[in-house]
């Protein structure tokens, strides 16, 4: 029979059907429904297996802090594992299955783990499989994690897709139920700018669940009204499937929104957003959790809580069981009597705490059968409704490290020291825990943050309910029972595990936890805390307050690590930077490397080059013998004007720069104000009050932030302004012996001989007719060269005429491999040198180092690290026997020296091979190195295994004088 | 968290970068007889404080502006926000 | 002399699209030019903007506008001047105006420019950008430098639901892929 347990009532429309499978089964639900309602309706008590013993377990809850129905949701690649059925909505097609058993649900073979349940207490690990030693890597961890966790993954990679985002109000109001509405209500009329936010589909909390009165109307048709009031007003958003799960500093708060989680099928948008949310204030309305008690075998299916019983019998009009038991601390248990009865359930009987009875076990195999009383007595029932209390949900007041207080008169703690700044709390979750005290207590207080913000908008009047009553004893723990009693139902730890953590001397709540991992799980112990704190209190003969309890930190319910990626997947990870020339590169051959964001052209492949190395060697010969061309693009440029520019470039290089002539430039070494080498570029006047600097293209971003750090921390009063023009314009290095002659064909009237235009000119001019364009005569690979630099707009169209022209001198395009070819070739340094431990000693440039200003490291030049006799200093390297390949990395020794780090010479810090010496050659820092050219050592390399003889020389292995570049 | 910039309002702190000890803004001369120690001094030692601390942080993703932020360090509290310059040229730097 | 002549070209190809409720177009007719202000020099730098153009200074949140020229805030001492280019309003006109009392530099190519308009461009910034665009607080003509996807984005309200995003030209496909995904993912 279908539904056969559905009952009158309820908020689900049942003028629609629904279809879905659990374990492989068709049955029927109807929208409005949970996973977990449904399944009871359907008569489905079984639900999944325990975490360790493998025990039968059914639904326990009707919330997010579900510790028992746990299941997978899909299948295939969009298979999730331990979701709640009590939280899952019910969709058409919808597709799950139990988890954790070996075998079918019903006949689990691991079920002899709870036979074997003396031998797993706490602590069983830690104790048994510490010996013999070699056995846990082989043995023991294979075994354990082929058994541990829950569910299972898919392995595939995620087909969802995710979002973030990024919200604003005044104020952000958690929870929608009885606090949460009365506060929208007060707040949304004063004008404020409000968030309203629910995990929950249907928003209205305990309203939905509950036979009360508001206003004259049934709670749910008071909460349907006011969220009606509330959907009409502009400055009011609704957040539903939302959940709040991390309190952030200065009023930031992180919510996860469930977008199409329930739906069959998401078509293609966001499965969940992750929002965060700025806010002004923020109310916690997230209400309380109910909790269980502690009694013989309260783990088998049909014991659930009494909340959660009157929520599938008013909300979703489902019968949990047709004769029900009801074992209560407190009156609200006893309301749940109430409402079975008046829907014409059986009620078996009433089993108050406070009035001496107790449950000490419960039997029936897959399923609730019988319940035992103290005083041999026992009872019929298919259903047990426990209520322990209520537990206010402070978890957010405590993200920020405040603690709970705890209050007696509820037997619970609430939010105690200091809340997050903004924060306040109403309703349940502050221990408010009556009906017409929360929903006053939540509009006086939306009201005073109206106040406090300055909306003398009307709130209107408070909604009216009357206040039921509230007694509630602390009972914790049937210590008559000589059964297992459990205390956290999702990591199956029971009262004995917490006596024996205490016993073992775990007893600080946070050893206690750690120690039998109560709490631990994916509920984090939503249900199962107070219980156990109240066990160990008990063991310990200590108060609850004095017990303490652990810290609550984000998230409140778990987040997918695929809505904490959001967009940052594949490609997508972080944005990707384009040369102007990219999609001529493309087109030409081109295979690219990441530099930082940055895609640049590495080499370009010809048909018949069968590696790397051949195209490589080809753009270094081709340029070298005529002329090659580079998209240097992505080096920084940085505009800075003003009548101080030339004194500030002055104070931040540290070679001179005040007296650089308009039309020149010259190179600048920048240091870090510990003397050594920040960054190097070029930076060229063209105005007595205009400069470019040039920076590395992985120091860009940096250099600018010293500089604007230069500019308004240390000298403010200096005419300086800086713009970042990068991306601004397409500049290509033209290198080589026939780079005058092409530049001559592309620029418009103007002299390019030595001496109109030499060495380290620079100048404003036009190319191709009448393209405004900058032309730098400055040389990276030791060549005559020429940088051309053209708006980027042109960009494309440049490469490609500059091409055609190109063919008469064979110009060849080239990529960052040969632009590193020849600058070791050249021996001019690069990262590999300028590695944040060199210093102008090192590189040869002492000399250069102004010893006559103050400059950004003018003071730490001498330190006796840098002064040292015995100093490193750049060499270059040749191999001994010509036909050996180098080794970056490899330290140099002296021949006959041990390999240890006492002979440790120095170190290759660059290696290639030169087509034109026709060997492999390298740079490297040598300690007293510039006085040792012609020695032979050892290059040791114990990781490549490569032990060879290499002879040092001076870096510059091509063109020592700079004849070419300033030919 | 949230920097409260004096000229833009609140600002997420993403926007930003952080650099450390407002007291670098404390450049002393890199010249003279005792400008080594002094340096020396200036790079190397910094006081960590748990409690109130004066920071340096740069409104990258923003207006570039490099802001002096008092922040309490042991809640995050921000109790005032002003611009570097300002504080810059009120300790007497100029140029 | 060799007979080329080079063409612009825009960095997305002059893109024009609608998804869902949100119209994306590159704009290529906007020339963007940064004024710094000299030191000391604030007086004189408004006063040329307003004999120039009648244009007011903008304020650190708020860009100004008068007849075709927009001046956007950028620093406490720089802005950038956005402006369609006409006959007698070019690239070389502005730099001249401006001469000696701001410090000026070509931006036009710097920069990306992306117009979202229409009824849900609101609603897919939501998605990337962390600066309340609430009418309220950022109304018509405001103007906000931030981050959206890692990337520096310049941001004015140009119309209710119209806005002006600038961002660096070298990353304009991964910022238009940012944009464009938002628009789709909010797409009724």
């Amino acid at each position: 029979m279908s539904q056969q347990n559905r009952i009158d009532g309820g908020q689900i429309d049942r003028t629609a059907t629904l279809n879905f499978q659990f374990n492989e089964r068709w049955m029927t639900a109807h929208p409005g429904d949970t996973l977990a309602s449904a399944l009871l309706a359907n008569n489905v008590r079984l639900v999944g297996r325990s975490f360790k013993y493998h025990r039968p377990r059914g639904i326990f809850s009707a919330g997010s802090e579900e510790p028992n129905a746990l299941v997978q949701l899909r299948k295939g690649a969009a298979l999730e594992p331990n979701t709640r059925a009590t939280t899952i909505e019910m969709f058409d097609g919808l597709y799950a299955t139990s988890q954790n058993h070996r075998g079918s649900l019903e006949r689990d073979i691991l079920a002899v783990n709870d036979l074997l349940s003396p031998f797993l207490s706490a602590g069983f690990y830690y104790k048994t499989f510490m010996w013999p030693r070699a056995f846990w890597e082989k043995l023991y961890e294979p075994i354990i994690r082929a058994a541990a966790g829950l569910g299972r993954l898919s392995g595939q990679e995620d087909p969802d897709c995710y979002d973030k985002g990024f919200l604003h109000c005044d104020v952000l109001i958690i929870g929608a139920g009885a606090a949460g509405l009365a506060a929208a209500l007060a707040a949304g009329r004063a004008g404020l700018k409000v968030i309203l936010a629910d995990e929950d589909f249907r928003m209205g909390g305990r309203l939905n669940a509950e036979t009360f009165e508001v206003d004259g109307k049934d709670s749910a048709s008071w909460a349907l009204a006011a969220l009606a009031e509330l959907s009409a007003m502009a400055n009011v958003r609704l957040m539903r499937r939302t959940t709040v799960y991390g309190a952030f500093d200065h009023g930031v708060y992180g919510a996860l929104e469930r977008m199409t989680d329930h739906l069959p099928d998401s078509g293609g948008k966001p499965r969940q957003v992750l929002w965060r949310i700025y806010s002004k204030r923020a109310i916690l309305a997230g209400g309380a959790t109910e909790r269980s008690m502690a009694f013989g075998n309260n783990d088998r299916p049909g014991v659930m809580l009494a909340g959660a019983v009157r929520t599938y019998v008013n909300r979703f009009g489902v019968a949990p069981g047709r004769n029900v038991a009801v074992f209560t601390n407190n009156d609200d248990g006893l309301r749940t009597a109430d409402d079975l009865r008046a829907k014409g359930i059986n009620v078996t009987r009433v089993i108050d705490a406070r009035k001496g009875d107790v449950v000490v076990n419960t039997t029936g195999r897959k399923g609730l059968h019988t319940v035992f009383l103290n005083g041999d007595r026992h009872v019929e029932a298919d259903c047990l409704a426990v209520s322990g209390g209520w537990s206010p949900n402070v978890h957010l007041t405590c993200h920020h490290r405040g603690r709970p207080t705890w209050r007696e008169d509820i037997a619970g703690f609430v939010p105690g020291g200091e809340l997050p700044p903004g924060m306040a709390v109403a309703g349940a979750a502050a221990g408010t825990m009556t009906l017409a005290a929360t929903l006053s207590q939540a509009h006086e207080t939306a009201a005073s943050i109206a106040a406090d913000l300055g909306y003398s908008g009307a709130t209107g009047a408070p909604p009216k309910a009357d206040d039921e009553t509230f007694a509630t004893a602390p009972f914790w723990h049937v210590k008559e029972s000589k059964h297992r009693a459990w205390v956290d139902l999702q990591n199956d730890v029971t009262t004995k595990d917490v006596t024996q953590s205490h016993r073992e001397g775990f007893r600080s709540v946070e050893h206690l936890k750690r120690y039998t991992t109560l709490g631990m799980a994916t509920d984090q112990g939503k249900t199962s805390n107070m219980l156990g704190l109240a066990v160990m209190a008990d063991a310990s003969g200590k108060t609850i307050p004095e017990t303490g309890t652990t810290i609550f930190r984000p998230p409140y319910t778990p987040v997918p690590l695929g809505a904490l990626a959001g967009r940052a997947r594949g490609k997508n990870f972080r944005p990707t930077r384009l040369t102007p020339s990219h999609t001529w590169a493309a087109e030409n051959g081109a295979s690219f490397v990441e530099t930082g964001a940055w895609m640049r052209a590495e080499w370009y492949a010809r048909p018949g080059e069968t590696g790397w190395r051949d195209s490589v060697d080809r753009e270094v010969l081709a340029t070298r013998q005529s002329v090659g061309i580079c998209d240097v693009s992505t080096l920084g440029k940085i505009d800075i004007q003003g009548r101080d520019a030339a004194e500030f470039l002055n104070k931040v290089y540290a070679n001179a720069f005040l007296k650089l002539p308009v039309g020149k430039v010259r190179y600048g070494l920048m240091l870090r104000e510990d003397g050594t080498v920040y960054d190097d570029g070029t930076t060229a006047r063209l105005g007595e009050t205009h400069f470019v600097m040039t920076t590395t293209t992985a120091n860009a971003v940096l250099v600018f932030r010293n500089l604007e750090f230069a500019r308004q921390c240390l000298w403010p009063d200096l005419d300086v302004h800086l713009i970042s023009t990068t991306d601004a314009w397409a500049q290509f290095s033209v290198a080589g012996p026939n780079s005058r002659a092409l530049m001559q064909e592309i620029v418009d009237d103007l002299d390019l001989s030595n001496e109109a235009f030499p060495f380290m000119a620079c100048t404003d001019c036009t190319v191709f007719g009448g393209t405004p364009a900058r032309l730098f005569r400055i040389s990276f690979s030791g060549e005559l060269a020429y940088e051309i630099a053209v708006p980027a707009r042109y960009g494309d169209a440049m490469i490609r005429a500059v091409m055609s022209v190109g063919k008469a001198f064979d110009l060849a395009p080239y990529g960052t491999e040969a632009l590193g070819v020849m600058r070791i070739e050249k021996g001019h340094v690069a990262g590999n040198e300028l590695n944040g431990q060199t210093d102008a000693r090192m590189i040869g440039l002492q000399g250069m180092v102004s010893r006559k200003k103050d400059f950004i490291g003018a003071a730490l030049l001498d330190r006796p690290e840098q002064v040292r006799e015995d100093g490193l200093q750049l060499v270059g390297l040749r191999p001994v026997v010509t036909d050996v390949i180098l080794t970056a990395g490899a330290h140099f020794l002296s021949p006959g020296d041990p390999e240890d780090m006492t002979h440790d010479q120095g170190w290759m810090t660059s290696v290639a091979y030169s087509p034109e010496l026709g060997h492999s050659i390298g740079l490297g820092f040598l300690k007293r190195g510039a006085a040792r050219h012609g020695e032979n050592l050892r290059a040791y390399s114990p990781i490549r295994g490569q032990d060879i003889m290499v002879k040092v020389c001076s870096p510059h292995h091509l063109d020592p004088e700079g004849v070419r570049q300033r030919g | 968290m949230i920097i409260n910039h004096p000229l833009l309002g609140p600002r997420d702190a993403a926007e930003f970068v952080y650099l450390g000890d407002a007291n670098l803004i404390n450049r002393p001369e890199g010249l003279g007889d005792n400008a080594e120690d002094a340096m020396y001094d200036h790079v190397y030692l910094r006081d960590n404080p748990a409690g109130i601390h004066r920071e340096l942080w740069y409104h990258e993703q923003g207006d570039r502006s490099w802001l002096v932020v008092t922040r309490n360090t042991l809640t995050h509290e921000v109790t005032s926000v002003e611009l570097a310059r300002d504080v810059a040229r009120s300790m007497g730097r100029s140029r | 002399m060799a007979d080329f002549s080079l063409k612009a070209a825009p960095v997305l190809g002059g893109l024009d699209l609608s998804i869902g409720q949100c119209k994306l177009v590159e704009r290529t007719d906007i020339a963007l030019i940064s004024a710094a202000v000299p030191l000391d020099g604030r007086t004189a730098f408004e006063a040329r903007l307003k004999t120039e153009w009648n244009l007011d200074t903008p304020s650190p949140a708020t860009s100004t506008r008068a007849g075709p020229m927009r001046a956007i805030p950028m620093t406490a001492d720089q802005m950038m001047l956005a402006f369609e280019p006409g006959p007698t309003l070019t690239e070389a006109s502005v730099h001249a105006a401006l001469d000696s009392d701001a410090y000026t530099t070509t931006q036009t190519d710097a920069w990306v420019i992306l117009e979202l308009s229409g009824a849900g461009a609101t609603t897919a910034l939501e998605r990337i950008c962390p600066v309340d665009l609430d009418a309220e607080a950022f109304p018509v003509n405001g103007a906000a430098r931030t981050t959206m996807e890692h990337l520096g984005v310049l941001i004015v309200r140009l119309g209710t639901d119209c806005f002006l995003l600038l961002s660096a030209r070298s990353s304009a496909q991964s910022f238009l892929h940012a944009v464009e995904i938002s628009c789709d993912w909010t797409a009724p």
